[in-house]
């Protein structure tokens, strides 16, 4: 028991020693560096892991967890061990600081005042008149001194910036809540990508891993585009989202790069966009074959049928963006819409009878001459796909309000320190009245002696054209004895 | 030897140096006015650029002239000539963004407009505000070689992709430009301590050294079968490295630079390897023949320069990974460019180091001085960095929904911000002054310069655009 209760103790000591801290940090860095150098998983391909090494080589790495660093148990442990030592380190020393901040030691003792480093004495004629005095300067140089009651007398304390003295625990605490907000993320958060043409709703994200994740509500994208520049590199590109729930309409927004759709904590990104290598719409103008008849604009999606006349009806059974006859097929060499051809399917409901059209017509396929209706292609209206990065970072609120915390706290670590002036009259050997004065600074100690040597000097000038006190006032301090 | 060049040497020589470097200003100024009047463009961000040139290399020289001499009138016109090169420079700025329509920190280019920027008006604060007279002496010659950089790798301006059109980005890199140069400031702080701290001028000499070995190292990484050197392609109608793939570049070779820069990695590596001997064998007289190698070590970096500078500068070359003949410009590699520039400027201080230390140091403040403004120089880059992060985070957080995805530059991000926290541990709960501290700062700042440039070079990833 007692045993057990050692161990914990020591570990506790050990954890909390700055030591441990530095070498805990130069791991920590040793291991970061070694992850930017050994290339990572899933950011590079695993063609150019093989390329890059030996497959032993690269089965001892990946053993070692060395292949995904920032994500291995090991390195997790690692900042979990940091975090501890943070927190042990400021346990360890927070009772200290707290009964500094929380009980100043406001009437100095002789010792304290022997001990002191900064300290100076001045003459003055009476105590009465050394206080006052220096209180009227602090109180100019924007302290507010405080009176004390001694055994004999009245003493002086005056401070500032005492949340210095906290300023360091500040820090570690945000430095705490930012890994908190990363460990929520990483056991509870996930990321994924969607992708929509016009009019394509999903409820489903691919996740990293390739696993699918179902969504509570469903996300409609209803347009989505792309601006250039002059010179035709893209400058904007834009999504209108809509997020259906139950089939209600629950929110809409235009999403662009660096501004995404928020909807109970899962955001969508615009990430990338493109042609789908689909046709969204072929426009097309349809003219009776017997000149009988204007020309007609219809539009057709593919599989889309369309009316012509009472009889007779079209269908666009295939789009080929890019194509090419090769052994007798119809092949398509890319998604570009470079050479595209599109097969129309012309039915009369009353013969049955089907005509096979192509635009343009390509040999050995086209029965185009048979047609009722001659077609004329306007315009291909090509599907564009929106690409779309979701996330979910629960933590991340946590990770924002520890940077928040930290900016606060370094603040005041760097410019903020916390001063101290105690000002005691006190009576030399020949019984003469001096006024003793000492002060301290938590931080940036010169600049303080420097501002102490000038309330010093301000006190000593204003003692000097105060007039001889009138008796009065002596008797006023002799009574207060 | 030094200490007797130095007796030679009258304090104060007078005007002469103002008065030369007056003339040398005027007369330059004239010249390129004369030209500016044939062309009819007088305001253009070429021609403020090149002023601001002219008026830094005068402040430089005034500098140097005062560290060397501790003459206060050159001092007063090194000040002047400095103002006016910022106002040039500050010119040079507006022009830009108003030309591009965002502040210019979108390339390579632009931040080193932006950096030169921000250390002029670093120096002038220093020296107003500190008292730190000589740091122009260090800080001149940095604005020098970067305004150089900047007519080497001038570009166009480049519309926006739409990931850059953030405002959270031009706040992450205006705040990394300030912390890097608060960094850089430190930097120079420590090495001033040093210098009055009587560290041997030996040591120095080994850091000097060894600085170089890592620079080429670093641009030996490039190194091909059979001496070549690759550098990335370029395409010079669109003004953009080429890129095989999504981030992956396509490199060219060009033959026999890898030779060259072998011999100068010896060169540069020489006096290292004699100052391990002299400390070996205890052989004073092996410490002259390494300052001597220095000598050569800098005569064979500056052919390196011209070499490559003339190579690389529009020439076709074959790459490995495709056939036919590619471009290639400086504006490609404007790490290596760095690389060679600034061993060349490291190498100079130290001469400079090693023939007037005396002179030097007596116009340094004193070493607790230099501690605590190097230590104070450190608290202000310290919650700037820290900012820098955070505002990073936030910008990729809007931009691709993660706001740390450890890519190596937020990895080295991350590692300067804990060395700097490791050296404000070590003050202040350690009491660490001193040499130790300066150690640290400096090897805070190398690391600073290793994310801002070894990264990119050596370690791509999310952060291509710089």
């Amino acid at each position: 028991m007692t045993a057990t209760v050692g161990t914990i103790r020591r570990v506790w000591q050990t954890l909390s020693a700055i030591k441990t801290g530095v070498i805990l940090l130069i791991v920590t860095v040793i291991v970061s560096a070694a992850g930017t150098v050994i290339l990572q998983r899933p950011a590079t391909d695993p063609d150019e892991m093989q390329r890059a090494y030996s497959p032993q080589m690269l089965r001892l790495l990946d053993t070692l967890g060395l292949t995904d660093i920032f994500h291995a148990w090991w390195f997790i442990l690692l900042l979990g061990l940091v975090s501890l030592s943070i927190v042990a380190a400021s346990i360890q020393r927070f009772p200290n600081s707290w009964r500094f901040f929380s009980r100043p030691y406001k009437s100095p003792d002789e010792t304290f005042r022997k001990a002191l480093p900064l300290h100076a004495q001045i003459s003055i004629p009476n105590d009465e008149a050394g206080l006052s005095v220096a209180e009227r300067v602090l109180h100019k140089a924007g302290f507010k001194p405080e009176r004390l009651v001694r055994e004999n007398g009245f003493s002086l304390f005056a401070e500032r910036n005492r949340i210095s003295e906290m300023a360091v625990y500040i820090v570690h605490a945000s430095l705490l809540l930012i890994f908190l907000g990363g460990i929520v993320d990483g056991l509870y958060g996930w990321r994924g990508f969607l992708s929509l043409t016009r009019g394509e709703q999903s409820r489903q994200v691919q996740l990293q891993n390739g696993k699918n994740r179902g969504l509570d509500f469903a996300v409609r994208c209803d347009g989505a585009g792309q601006e250039n520049y002059a010179d035709g590199t893209p400058k904007r590109w834009w999504s209108d989202l809509t997020v259906l729930e139950n089939g209600q309409v629950a929110q809409r927004k235009q999403i662009v790069v660096n501004d995404p759709l928020v909807y109970r904590g899962i955001r969508f990104y615009q990430a990338s966009y493109g042609q789908t290598g689909k046709v969204d719409k072929l426009v097309m103008f349809a003219t009776p074959a017997n000149g009988k008849g204007d020309p007609r604009e219809i539009g057709l999606a593919v599989d889309e049928k369309v009316a012509l006349d009472g009889d007779t009806t079209v269908q666009l059974a295939e789009f080929i963006p890019d194509y090419v006859v090769r052994d007798g097929q119809v092949y398509t060499r890319s998604n570009q819409v470079d050479n595209p051809a599109a097969h129309l399917v012309v039915e009369s409901a009353k013969t049955g009878k089907a005509v096979n059209v192509w635009l343009p017509p390509i040999p050995g396929f086209e029965q185009n001459a048979s047609s009722p209706y001659n077609f004329k292609g306007k315009e291909v209206q090509m599907a564009y796909f929106t690409g779309l990065e979701v996330s979910h970072e629960p933590g991340q609120w946590s990770v924002w309000s520890g940077v928040v915390l930290m900016v606060i706290g370094l603040g005041i670590v760097f410019y903020l320190a916390h001063m101290r002036l105690w000002i005691v009259p006190v009576r030399d050997a020949r019984g003469q009245w001096q006024l003793w004065l000492g002060g301290t600074s938590n931080r940036n100690r010169d600049v303080f002696e420097q501002r102490f040597q000038k309330l010093v000097r301000e006190i000593e000038a204003e003692i000097k054209v105060q007039p001889e006190p009138g008796a009065q006032a002596h008797t006023a301090s002799l009574a207060g004895r | 030897m030094a200490r007797a060049r130095t007796e030679q040497h009258p304090a104060a020589t007078g005007r002469t140096l103002v008065v030369m470097v007056g003339l040398g200003v005027a007369f330059l100024l004239f010249m390129a006015f004369l030209n500016v009047v044939k062309s009819g463009n007088v305001l253009s961000e070429s021609n403020l650029l090149y002023a601001a040139l002219v008026f830094y290399a005068g402040a430089a020289t005034l500098y140097l002239g005062f560290g060397v001499t501790g003459t206060p009138a050159y001092l007063r016109f090194a000040s002047l000539a400095t103002w006016a090169g910022l106002a040039a420079n500050t010119g040079a700025v507006a022009h830009r963004w108003y030309e591009a329509g965002h502040p210019p920190f979108a390339s390579i280019y632009e931040m080193l407009l932006s950096f030169v920027w921000t250390l002029a008006v670093l120096t002038l604060i220093a020296e107003k505000k500190y008292g730190v007279k000589v740091i122009g002496t260090v800080t001149m010659p940095v604005a020098i070689v970067g305004v150089v950089l900047m007519q080497l790798l001038r570009t166009e301006v480049h519309p926006l992709v739409p990931a850059l059109q953030s405002t959270w980005l031009h706040v992450h890199v205006t705040l990394a430009m300030l912390a890097y140069a608060a960094c850089a400031l430190s930097f120079a702080l420590a090495m001033m301590f040093l210098i009055r701290d009587n560290m041997k001028t030996e040591t120095f000499l080994a850091t000097t050294s060894a600085f170089g070995v890592a620079t080429y190292l670093g641009i030996l990484t490039r190194f091909e079968k059979w001496g070549g050197l690759s550098v990335v392609a370029w395409n010079p109608q669109e003004k953009s490295e080429v890129f095989i793939s999504k981030g992956v570049r396509l490199f060219v070779v060009i033959p026999d630079l890898g030779w060259l820069m072998l011999l100068v990695l010896a060169a540069v590596a020489a006096p290292l390897v004699l100052y391990l001997l002299s400390r070996r064998h205890n052989d004073e007289g092996l410490i002259e023949t390494a300052n001597r190698a220095v000598f050569v070590s800098i005569l064979l970096q500056a052919l390196a320069l011209v070499f490559f500078v003339l190579r690389a500068r529009d020439g076709s070359y074959g790459s490995l990974d495709a056939d036919g003949l590619f471009a290639t410009s400086l504006a490609a590699s404007p790490f290596i460019l760095s690389g060679l520039v600034g061993g060349i400027f490291v190498s100079l201080m130290y001469l400079l180091l090693l023939w007037r230390r005396h002179d030097l140091e007596r116009m340094l403040p004193t070493t607790d001085e230099l501690d605590r403004l190097t230590y104070r120089t450190i608290a202000i880059a310290f919650p700037l960095l820290t900012l820098m992060i955070a505002a990073g985070a936030y910008w990729a957080n809007r931009t691709w929904g993660s706001y740390w995805s450890w890519d190596p530059k937020e990895t080295w991000a991350a590692i300067t911000w804990l060395v700097y926290a490791g050296y404000l541990h070590m003050r202040i709960t350690r009491g660490w002054r001193g040499r130790r501290a300066a150690y640290f700062a400096i090897l805070g700042f190398a690391i600073v310069m290793f994310t801002f440039f070894g990264v990119t070079y050596l370690l791509p990833g999310l952060h291509a655009y710089a």
